[in-house]
């Protein structure tokens, strides 16, 4: 059946407004300047609810439509019509868009409410808020486009907000290193997703999503392609997401302010490599190959991250690793494919919430901590914030999978699933699954006991620690009963994901190939769990050493960031440095792995050819000359041999 | 203008073109090499002629008289010699170094520039075999003559870029007028009664400056002429000479010595 | 003998579409005469305002003429759709350009010298660099360059672009050397680009030797019916193909005839940098893709890989030797070199989107360019500009709007979307897929990513850095430079937003006439 999308009409014709309010309200911040001190961020916190309560409008308009043409298009104007390639500036809100703009609207707005109150003693407070409306307005411009440039162009603008916002405090070095790393490694990723768009223009001749896959569905492209078509677009999606190998700018981006890392290192932004798979779903399900290396990237990763997660000291990272941990989830069951589309999309909600709920917590607390990231230093907390310590117990009980919190209905079917995959692959990935679910709960223990009980471990400056005000436990209490009801309410309620989504992704799923039932599954993901967090509580129930400690081979390993910043480091930056000696200057402090190695690569290639620039003017001409030859060479040698 | 020159039948050459264009060939060749070879600047100019002449002949052999007198007018005749008289008025003992800094700029130079040339030529040596030459006669006799048949393209088909050089012109005398031309403004010109006050300020010697010294040794301008009492007239050389003594920085080690 | 005078006539003239060319050239001898007649004192303000009446009425005309597809002149001058439009562009851009160079309340006098004759360095040069007055010989020179470009981008035979070519480069020579300060780097610099300008002029004549030495001809329909029809060898046409291509892509400033670029481009006054980046492009492209798409269409396949060749180059060379610049005015020119790499991209598509985008790109980048060379003559200390990258450190906190704009202008060379560099390279790139080269897409987003780092350093440096003692202050622009800087920054804000409209005349226009 075609993929076709009907136009808007009704309400849904003015879908437009949901971009346009953010954005009208980042450009008024920005450009007014210091006239909108006074209420700047109120106006900021403002458009988001607008959009959020419309968000809520064209959800039920929506719901109205029937069924399978649940789908409104909306072209605005010809964006890019160069010849064949006609690229609107359109806009699609269907099932999965729908989801995505009440998740960042709403997780948004309490996100921007919490903001009030914890950048309420900062100078740079509205241009804060502007920068945070801009990322609002592109995030819902990425899940609103009808068309693969839209989607990029949202991307990039996502991008950028979020360059901005993890250099905010510009002060810090460490901020501004991350910053630079991220919009680097991020710059990659978009490499991929731009050679896709080009290739779907070569193969496709557009760049639609309906005719996209319309063209992968009537064979319109061979399996190479498609292949290499998924793993460009893979590539985008796991810099955006922090997905290996491009994970190492998302733990770094816990510079920015915590309100920052709760909207769009956790809740929003980096599910957007998500979103791209899915709503790609087409074209993923049409290549066995392509899914297994989804499935694979997303249950490497998600080990890979809860390792880290269980060494780590920095309350914030440790969350961010385990951000990247449960976005591996995530890239795991759109891999998987079939009714595992809806799942990850459950996970990635519920994520949205607890995730963000947590940072928030971790906020507070950094809050009345002098702004202390180090859980070492840290202890007996409960009894001095109880509504913190309670919001971000929900939290840490819905993320290890406790029933009947969200993360238990989110993530023990994405297991489930792992394991029904065909062949022994399905092991494999299931047991990875499984065990991730393990250090899930080991990790997140460690990292609430040694925050919340057990002895102090403060520094001498705290004397008391104080719970944070209103507007910012307000959202942490609301996005805790998120994290409580979203689960159950997003699987069995009226408002259940998997048929809302039915129509995007309409596939019938493949069931049948069953190598463990559900309650099995269940049943051995909760003892797992339950393994993990014993280890957790036996081991930091009394607290732990203030300093770092010597520490067996895994450990050590875990601490340095399991050797993934050293194996760029000899794979990629000793090589481009011993290029470049000290041949020129580079400013590649701080940009590490990867990035520097390539960055000292072209630094250095490019002092060589700066040496041919002499200054002479003869030199010029001999090169010119040089020029000459080459080319009148080569043109006979065309044209000729 | 000859026919007997004027008729030398398409695609043919008469035996007089042959001879000719063997002796002047090569002349031009040498011109064309000495002058990038000469040390000095009028040697260089003077070679540079002789390429002109040479090509000059080459127009008129080959039916072009009209292109081929102006070549020798303008070119040679007009525009070399007033090369010539700059570079005499400016001296043409320019003091330019021609020791080459750049490690390997003459031997790269040489090498691409060989080779071009000899990509070059052999590629149109191979595509002359397949190349019928046209001639001018025909275009020659369209308008009743060679300078008629210029006159009828440069009115009719060139006419927009003929004018159009006009602009180039104009362009060029701005450009030299500004580069050149220094404008002496109202307050800075002096009237005689200026002019003369300050002849005879203090400080400053009326009459006209002693030549340099004259010896059996030298007769340099750079030498001072001696004075009564046996001193140096300082008077005697011009300013604008450097000094012959080496400086201190100029005689300090280079780093080149063993 | 007598000259068969019935035989003879003059052929005809379209007047009303050679006005701009007749309304620029005019405009520019009325311009020397008022150098030659007119007080000093009152110099200025006549040549400001003929110079823009010119360009604003040549403009005016070339809209009006938007119609006109005909040879005229004999068949030496082709005004059809890329013509006129390529013509409307110089205009336009002309009128901005002019805008900056025309600045006088930045420094006493503006940016060029008040006698150039005087030697750089001398006690009579520091008098004259304080001299309220300046030479106003940089506007008719202003005009006569952009009366060569027209006529270039719309010559139908080697010769009268051979001419064009010679009259828009000879101002261009004189105007870089006439920098107020640093005036030996500004003279070094005129005579590095009149030695390899003429270098490269004589290569140009070379091939047309060559070509005429193919077909008979030197008409571009000529050329052309000689590649259908002649059986000569083809051996002269591609000698011929190869150094007419280079004398181009010399002015077009792409590897490895881009060695001037920088040096040049650092030398002069930045008003002239500006023109230059923006209507030597457009102008150069605009000869580039009438030859090889009117006169050589027919041996695609042979130039193809190798032009495709020079353009992997230059996008290579511009973005990987950016990288390490430490002075503003050398990275926008390096960044100018990758540029005419990206265009070279939609020029290879070959086709009429390739023409589109091309044309497209023309503009888009040109409005871009301008504005941020429009920035750094703000940029200033004691001396003069400021171009030192060093220098920019903290500049966001010294003056929030102008590094804003810089930051906008960097992200629209960086091809972020929603500016106009992000359509210009997608519709560039998009063609050239259209046209079977995917290859030189690849390479093009390698070297964009590349070309990223720089800006960005410009930006986290002008950001991300405590301002220092040595951080020059912004000045504040007089109304001239913020027209240019409210029309570039518009331009790009608003061609990367709804770029549909000029996409739509770029394609109206791409048709070539024989």
């Amino acid at each position: 059946m075609p993929v076709h999308f009907a136009a808007a009409h009704g309400t849904l014709s003015s879908i437009w407004l949901l971009v346009a309010i953010p954005l009208a309200s980042a450009a008024i911040l920005l450009l007014f300047g210091r006239f909108t001190e006074r209420w700047g961020h109120l106006l900021g916190v403002a458009s988001v609810l607008a959009s959020f309560i419309l968000g809520l409008i064209y959800f039920f308009s929506l719901r109205g439509l029937s069924s399978p043409y649940r789908a409104a298009s909306l072209n605005l104007f010809d964006f890019i019509p160069v010849g064949g390639l006609k690229v609107q500036f359109g806009l699609l809100y269907d099932p999965l868009s729908a989801i995505f703009v009440l998740l960042i609207t709403g997780v948004g707005f309490l996100i921007h409410l919490y903001a009030v109150g914890y950048m309420s003693h900062d100078e740079g407070r509205r241009r804060f808020f502007g920068y945070f409306n801009l990322f609002v307005a592109a995030m819902l411009l990425l899940v609103l486009g009808n068309n693969y440039v839209i989607t990029f162009v949202g991307w990039e603008g996502v991008g950028l907000a979020s360059y901005l916002l993890i250099s905010f405090w510009y002060d810090r070095p460490a901020a501004a290193t991350a910053g630079k790393k991220a919009f680097i490694m991020n710059r990659v990723g978009d490499a991929g997703f731009v050679t896709a768009i080009f290739l779907m223009f070569a193969t496709f001749g557009s760049v639609n999503f309906a005719d996209v896959f319309n063209g992968v569905a009537s064979h319109g492209a061979g399996q190479t392609t498609i292949l290499i078509l998924g793993l460009l677009l893979l590539l985008g999606a796991c810099g955006k997401s922090g997905q290996f190998p491009l994970q190492a700018w998302l733990p770094d981006a816990m510079e920015g302010p915590t309100p920052v890392s709760a909207l769009i290192h956790a809740a929003t932004m980096v599910t957007a490599g998500v979103y791209l798979i899915a709503r790609s779903n087409p074209l993923f399900t049409a290549n066995l190959t392509l899914q297994t290396v989804v499935v694979a990237v997303g249950a490497f990763t998600l080990l890979f991250g809860s390792i880290i997660g269980g060494a780590k000291d920095d309350i914030k990272r440790v969350l961010a690793w385990s951000t990247v941990s449960q976005i591996g989830y995530m890239f795991l069951g759109v891999g998987l494919g079939g009714a595992a589309y809806a799942l990850a999309l459950i996970h990635l909600l519920a994520h949205g919430f607890f995730k963000a709920g947590l940072f928030l917590g971790a906020g507070s607390v950094m809050h009345s901590m002098k702004d202390r990231t180090d859980i070492r230093r840290f202890g007996g907390l409960w009894r001095y914030m109880p509504i913190t310590w309670a919001t971000f117990g929900l939290g840490y009980l819905s993320i290890i999978g406790i029933p009947p919190l969200s993360g238990f209905f989110s993530k023990d079917p994405i297991i489930e699933s792992a394991f029904n995959r065909a062949g022994w692959t399905g092991w494999l990935f299931g047991s990875a699954a499984l065990l991730g679910a393990g250090l899930t709960a080991f990790y997140m223990t460690r990292l609430f006991v040694l925050t919340f009980h057990g002895p102090k471990r403060w520094t001498e400056d705290i004397e008391h620690p104080h719970e944070s005000p209103a507007v910012m436990t307000i959202p942490l209490v609301l996005l805790a009963v998120g994290s409580i009801a979203a689960g159950a309410l997003f699987v069995y309620s009226p408002f259940n994901v998997k048929d809302w989504l039915r129509p995007v992704f309409n596939n019938p799923a493949a069931e049948g190939h069953e190598h463990i039932g559900q309650w099995w599954a269940t049943g051995m993901t909760f003892v797992v769990v339950l393994i993990g967090l014993a280890i957790g509580l036996l081991l930091f129930r009394r607290g732990t050493a203030p300093q770092e400690q010597p520490a067996g081979p895994v450990v050590a390993a875990a601490r340095a960031n399991l050797f993934g910043d050293m194996f760029n480091e000899t794979v990629f930056e000793k090589p481009g440095l011993y290029l470049t000696r000290a041949l020129v200057y580079l400013d590649n402090r701080g940009i590490d792995g990867l990035v520097n190695g390539l960055a000292a690569l072209v630094g250095g290639s490019s002092g060589r050819l700066r040496r041919t620039q002499t200054g002479f003017v003869r030199s010029y001409a001999l090169s010119m000359l040089g020029g000459a030859l080459l080319i009148v060479a080569a043109m006979l040698a065309v044209a000729l041999g | 203008m000859s026919h007997s020159i004027l008729a030398a039948a398409a695609g043919q050459m008469g035996t007089g073109e042959k001879v000719f264009f063997w002796i002047f060939g090569p002349l031009a060749l040498i011109g064309a090499i000495g002058m990038v070879w000469a040390r000095n600047a009028v040697h260089s100019a003077l070679f540079l002629v002789l390429t002109m002449l040479s090509l000059g002949v080459f127009y008129v052999l080959q039916a072009g008289p009209f292109i081929g007198m102006v070549q020798i007018i303008v070119y040679t005749g007009a525009i070399m010699m007033l090369f010539l008289f700059v570079l005499m008025l400016v001296g043409r003992d320019s003091s330019d170094a021609l020791i080459e800094t750049l490690r390997g700029q003459r031997t790269a130079a040489i090498l691409i520039g060989l080779g071009f040339a000899g990509l070059v030529c052999t590629a149109i040596a191979r595509a002359m075999g397949s190349v019928s030459a046209k001639g001018l006669d025909a275009a020659n006799q369209a308008n009743g003559g060679n300078v008629q048949g210029i006159a009828a393209l440069l009115f009719t088909k060139y006419v927009f870029a003929f004018e159009v050089t006009s602009a180039l012109l104009i362009t060029a005398a701005v450009g030299a007028m500004i580069l050149a031309h220094v404008e002496r403004r109202r307050e800075n010109r002096l009237s005689q009664v200026d002019l003369m006050k300050a002849r005879f300020a203090p400080g400053n010697y009326p009459g006209p400056k002693p030549g340099p010294g004259v010896y059996a040794t030298s007769d340099s301008v750079a030498t001072p002429a001696l004075l009564p009492d046996g001193t140096f007239a300082d008077r005697s050389v011009s300013k604008i000479l450097p000094t012959r003594e080496l400086s201190g920085a100029e005689s300090a080690p280079k780093g080149t010595e063993r | 003998m007598t000259i068969a005078q019935d035989a003879l006539q003059l052929p005809h003239l379209n007047y009303g579409a050679l006005a701009p060319m007749l309304i620029l050239f005019g405009a520019a001898a009325v311009g020397v005469l008022i150098e030659a007649f007119v007080p000093r004192r009152s110099r200025y303000a006549l040549q400001l305002v003929l110079g823009l009446g010119a360009l604003v009425a040549a403009l005016i005309v070339v809209i009006t003429e938007s119609g006109t597809r005909e040879l005229t002149a004999g068949a030496a001058i082709a005004l059809d759709g890329p013509a006129l439009f390529l013509q409307g562009s110089l205009a336009a851009l002309g009128i901005v350009a002019l805008l900056l160079i025309a600045e006088r309340t930045l420094e006493p006098g503006g940016p060029f010298v008040a006698a150039a004759a005087v030697t750089a360095g001398t006690e009579e040069d520091r008098t004259q660099a304080a001299r309220e007055d300046a030479g106003t010989e940089v506007y008719p020179l202003l005009l006569f360059a952009l009366g060569g470009m027209m006529l270039f981008v719309s010559a139908n035979d080697l010769l009268t672009m051979f001419v064009a070519l010679e009259v828009f480069s000879l101002p261009l020579y004189l105007m870089c050397g006439l920098a107020r300060r640093r005036r030996l780097l500004s003279q070094e610099s005129a005579m590095k680009y009149f030695l390899l300008g003429s270098f490269a002029s004589a290569f140009f004549l070379f091939g047309i030797a060559m070509l005429y030495g193919f077909s008979g001809q030197i008409s571009f329909a000529g050329i052309h019916s000689a590649i259908q029809t002649s059986t000569q060898s083809t051996t002269l046409l591609y000698i011929g193909l190869a150094l007419v291509a280079l004398g181009l892509l010399f002015k077009a400033a792409a590897a490895p005839f881009h060695v001037w670029i920088p040096d040049v481009y650092q030398g002069a006054p930045t008003p002239i940098t500006a023109f230059m980046s923006a209507c030597t492009k457009v102008a150069a492209f605009g000869a580039l893709i009438r030859v090889l798409y009117v006169a050589f269409q027919g041996t695609d396949w042979d130039f193809r890989p190798v032009i495709g060749a020079i353009a992997v180059l230059t996008m290579l060379v511009g973005s990987i030797l950016s990288v390490t610049q430490t002075d503003i005015k050398r990275l926008l020119a390096y960044s100018s070199i990758a540029n005419a790499g990206y265009i070279l991209v939609g020029v290879l598509g070959l086709s009429k989107d390739g023409l589109s985008s091309t044309l497209f790109y023309l503009v888009t980048y040109g409005f871009t360019v301008i504005a941020a060379f429009g920035v750094v003559t703000l940029v200033r200390d004691a001396d003069g500009e400021a171009t030192h990258l060093s220098r920019w450190a903290g500049l966001g906190r010294r003056s929030p709007l102008y590094a804003g704009l810089f930051t906008f202008l960097m992200l629209a060379f960086a091809g972020i979307p929603l500016t106009s560099g992000f359509t210009g390279k997608f519709a560039v790139f998009a063609a050239a897929i259209g046209g079977g080269q995917s290859w030189l897409v690849v390479f093009g987003v390698v070297s964009s990513m590349i070309l990223a780092f720089p800006y960005l350093r410009v930006v986290v440096m002008m950001w991300l850095s405590e301002p220092g003692e040595s951080t020059p202050t912004v000045s504040i622009p007089g109304a001239l430079t913020s027209a240019t800087l409210a029309i570039g920054g518009l331009a790009t804000l608003v061609l990367g937003v709804v770029p549909a409209p000029l996409l739509d005349l770029t394609n109206h226009a791409a048709q070539f006439i024989r």
